[in-house]
């Protein structure tokens, strides 16, 4: 935070999983692909750990509830946490969804002192029926690591950060690569690290390395600006009439952060804190403070402002009596170190795709307009992800082999909800397939949706595909076919559960 | 000096320029939009020109759609898909198309003709099934504006006043057989039908799609043409073994 400012951290533990629902007696897990991103202390106790295999979690906790990860969940429920806080005081920083930081200084003069301060914070959280833990030091970094220390918190006395960090493991870091060098180094604890030359260090282990030794010393992250700003960099925008959908907001606000980078990057600057201010027709200005560093495409600050929105409001989309104005401000500019994000892969889109593009979600929304992403899959609606126009593509491709993938060529119509079908034999009777994959009768007639049925001239199959038989919510059994029926046409068929559907029209 | 002023007086220079540009498939001028080499023939001038309005009609509408769509984006255009929630893009891949180059616009509703009004002024080529008949306002409006955006409007359906009708006169599948092989592609003539002079009576025989998934060029069928079916590959026959 500010330089020579004492820092207030609340961080609500395992947020992730709070925020999918789990309550903490429960043992539970929220899950980011294959891996735990956050587990209750009940799944703790039984050996479960952040970053381990599904699998391995579930092998040593099996009644372990399991929930996917929700990161706008996460963001929205905090809000509350935040409003709350800012009972307190005025300026809460939300570091991410699950911790957040205030100004001490303040506060804790007006409090009687950092204790009471502290536990007030604490008190606040725990109310919402939150668990938490508050502490106070001079760093952002410090304050963290107190807030998670003892029986909800410490506080670190000024000055002392440096003394209260040396015994942390460097795991704290978050900077896995690193912490192991060091370890292979001879370096175990913060203390040992913040020893070294700064100066050895950075030539060593470069920028980052250079802002993890600073953190380890207690210090802050990255040196202030010294300089005041040279001019005010906030951009605003109006909206008259006041919008009546958060949705046209957060359009507003993803273009307006587009704009706010632009102006920052032309200075070679990038801001560690973002301030949102959204004022409302009744006069309400709601200011939220963001972390940023840089880290923040315009993308991910108009999810922010959809969380912000989302908050204080009940009925969730309508804005109270509607959104007339919306305010980026850059907090505490420092020189941009760079860190380029490719938003479209290798093709350039030029500005005329982009303008069209920003014209049809303004008509239909930000979801309207997709462009397809090759995935992994079996079906032909399987293997295209739609990732709406500006968002970041899944991670991940759909490299790999995928046995039992019907081989080219593809069919040209995918039905975007599979098409019921009826598949009959020469006898009239429905076509069924036994669990050994034997086919009843050959297919003679084929109606799709209800249509007439059409002659079947030629017909191969079943393949079949078991998938995802690991997980008892998502396995499914089901055989594929391929028909042509007497008016031309070939449709790619396929049966699960004694039910035909048309995944596919060679049309 | 004057020999030089000879040699490129001389006869040969447009023998050269005649000779680098093969007789027969042109290749797209100028702010065309490229077409599958496969189609050209089918193609009045084997380009699509800007401002041209394309139905495409009747059974393989669907794969006539993509393989017109795999042409432009597959030429470093732009295309976009609006109204066709049920494009097959791994088929529009296969054919071709850069799936990076492809904008899908799923659900426009009512608003398909802004929605085409904002899209025709950025991509090379739009693929359009419309929710419902169009007006006459907006036919006037969107060929107005695809002139001048100098984009191609591909109509899944009937639009009034198209300069180009493309359709599947006859098609046959091979590869299938009674409860054995696979589909290995279509065999079929597609035929074009122009207002005036643009295309009248051009047809071509094309893989649509081929074992592949590719566009390409194919002998006539048995029934039609003068080329012998190819034995290896199994015949389409029905329950009781007879040639369907």
């Amino acid at each position: 935070m500010t330089g020579g400012g004492r820092v207030l951290v609340v961080w609500c533990p395992d947020w992730p999983v709070t925020a999918v629902g789990i309550g903490a007696a429960t043992p539970g897990a929220a899950r980011d692909g294959e891996r735990v991103a956050a587990c209750t202390a009940a799944a703790r106790a039984a050996g479960v750990r952040r970053g381990q295999r599904i699998r391995d979690a579930q092998r040593r906790c099996p009644e372990m509830v399991v929930r996917d990860r929700d990161l706008d969940a996460e963001g929205r429920l905090f809000e509350a946490v935040v409003a709350a806080l800012g009972g307190l005081t005025p300026r809460v920083e939300v570091v991410r969804p699950g911790v957040c930081a205030l100004p001490a200084g303040g506060a804790a003069r007006f409090h009687g002192g950092e204790e009471p301060l502290r536990v007030l914070a604490q008190d606040t959280v725990v109310e919402l029926g939150h668990d938490c833990g508050a502490g106070i030091a001079d760093g952002l970094f410090a304050a963290e690591l107190a807030a998670r220390a003892g029986a909800g918190g410490v506080i670190v006395p000024p000055g002392g950060d440096a003394e209260f960090l040396a015994p942390y493991p460097l795991a704290v870091l978050d900077l896995p690569d690193l912490a192991d060098l060091l370890r292979r180094l001879g370096i175990w604890t913060l203390g040992a690290f913040a020893a070294l030359p700064a100066g050895d260090v950075a030539a060593r282990f470069g920028a980052a390395g250079a802002r993890a030794h600073r953190m380890a010393g207690g210090a802050p992250p990255r040196p202030l600006a010294p300089s005041v700003p040279a001019h005010d960099r906030s951009v605003r925008v109006e909206f008259d009439p006041p919008a009546e959908r958060a949705e046209q907001v957060v359009f507003a606000a993803k273009r307006l952060a587009g704009g706010l980078h632009d102006g920052l990057r032309a200075d070679g600057l990038t801001c560690l804190r973002l301030a949102v201010e959204v004022g409302f027709a009744d006069g309400r200005v709601d200011e939220r403070l963001w972390r940023h560093e840089g880290a923040l495409s315009a993308l991910a600050v108009a999810e922010r402002v959809r969380w912000q929105l989302a908050g204080p409001q009940p009925g969730g989309d309508a804005c109270w009596g509607g959104v007339t104005f919306l305010r980026l401000v850059p907090d505490q500019e420092i020189p941009d170190e760079g860190s380029q994000q490719a938003l479209w892969g290798q093709v350039t889109v030029t500005d005329r795709i982009t303008r069209a593009a920003e014209r049809v979600q303004a008509l239909l929304g930000h979801d309207a307009i997709v462009r397809p992403v090759l995935a992994g899959g079996r079906g032909p609606g399987d293997q295209v992800v739609r990732v709406p126009v500006g968002d970041l593509p899944p991670a991940g491709g759909g490299g790999g082999p995928w046995p039992g993938r019907r081989p080219a060529p593809a069919p040209a119509t995918v039905p975007a909800r599979p098409l019921p079908a009826e598949t009959t034999d020469a006898a009239g009777a429905p076509v069924r397939v036994s669990a050994r994959c034997a086919v009843s009768a050959p297919p003679a007639g084929v109606a799709v949706a209800g249509g007439p049925p059409r002659r079947v001239i030629a017909w191969t199959g079943p393949w079949p595909a078991a998938e995802r038989w690991w997980d008892p919510d998502q396995a499914r059994r089901l055989a594929r076919f391929q028909v042509v029926t007497d008016d031309g046409r070939a449709y790619l068929l396929a049966i699960e559960g004694g039910r035909w559907r048309v995944e596919g029209i060679y049309d | 000096m004057t020999e030089v002023e000879l040699l490129f007086d001389s006869w040969w220079v447009s023998a050269l320029v005649a000779a680098v540009r093969p007789g027969g498939e042109q290749p797209a001028g100028e702010g065309q939009v490229t077409v599958l080499p496969a189609l050209r023939p089918v193609i009045p001038g084997g380009a699509l020109r800007p401002g041209w309005v394309v139905c495409v009609g009747g059974p393989g509408r669907g794969s006539l759609g993509l393989a017109l769509v795999a042409g432009a984006a597959g030429g470093g255009g732009w295309c976009a898909a609006v109204g066709l929630p049920d494009l097959g893009v791994v088929a529009a891949i296969e054919m071709g198309a850069e799936p990076a180059r492809l904008l899908l616009v799923d659900e426009p509703g009512g608003r398909w003709p802004d929605v085409v009004a904002a899209l025709i002024d950025a991509v090379d080529l739009v693929l359009l099934r419309p929710a419902e008949r169009p007006s006459p306002t907006a036919v006037r409006r969107l060929m107005a504006l695809a002139r001048r955006g100098r984009c191609v409007l591909v109509v899944d359906g009937d639009w009034p006043g198209a300069q180009l009708r493309l359709s599947v006169a006859a098609a046959e599948w091979e590869g299938l057989g009674d409860g054995h092989g696979r589909l290995a592609g279509r065999r079929a003539r597609v035929a074009a039908d122009g207002r005036g002079a643009a295309g009248a009576g051009r047809a071509a025989w094309v893989w649509l799609p081929g074992p592949a998934g590719q566009v390409s060029k194919a002998p006539a069928t048995a029934h039609e043409g003068p080329v012998p079916r190819d034995h290896h590959r199994p015949v389409p026959r029905d329950h009781h073994g007879r040639v369907a």
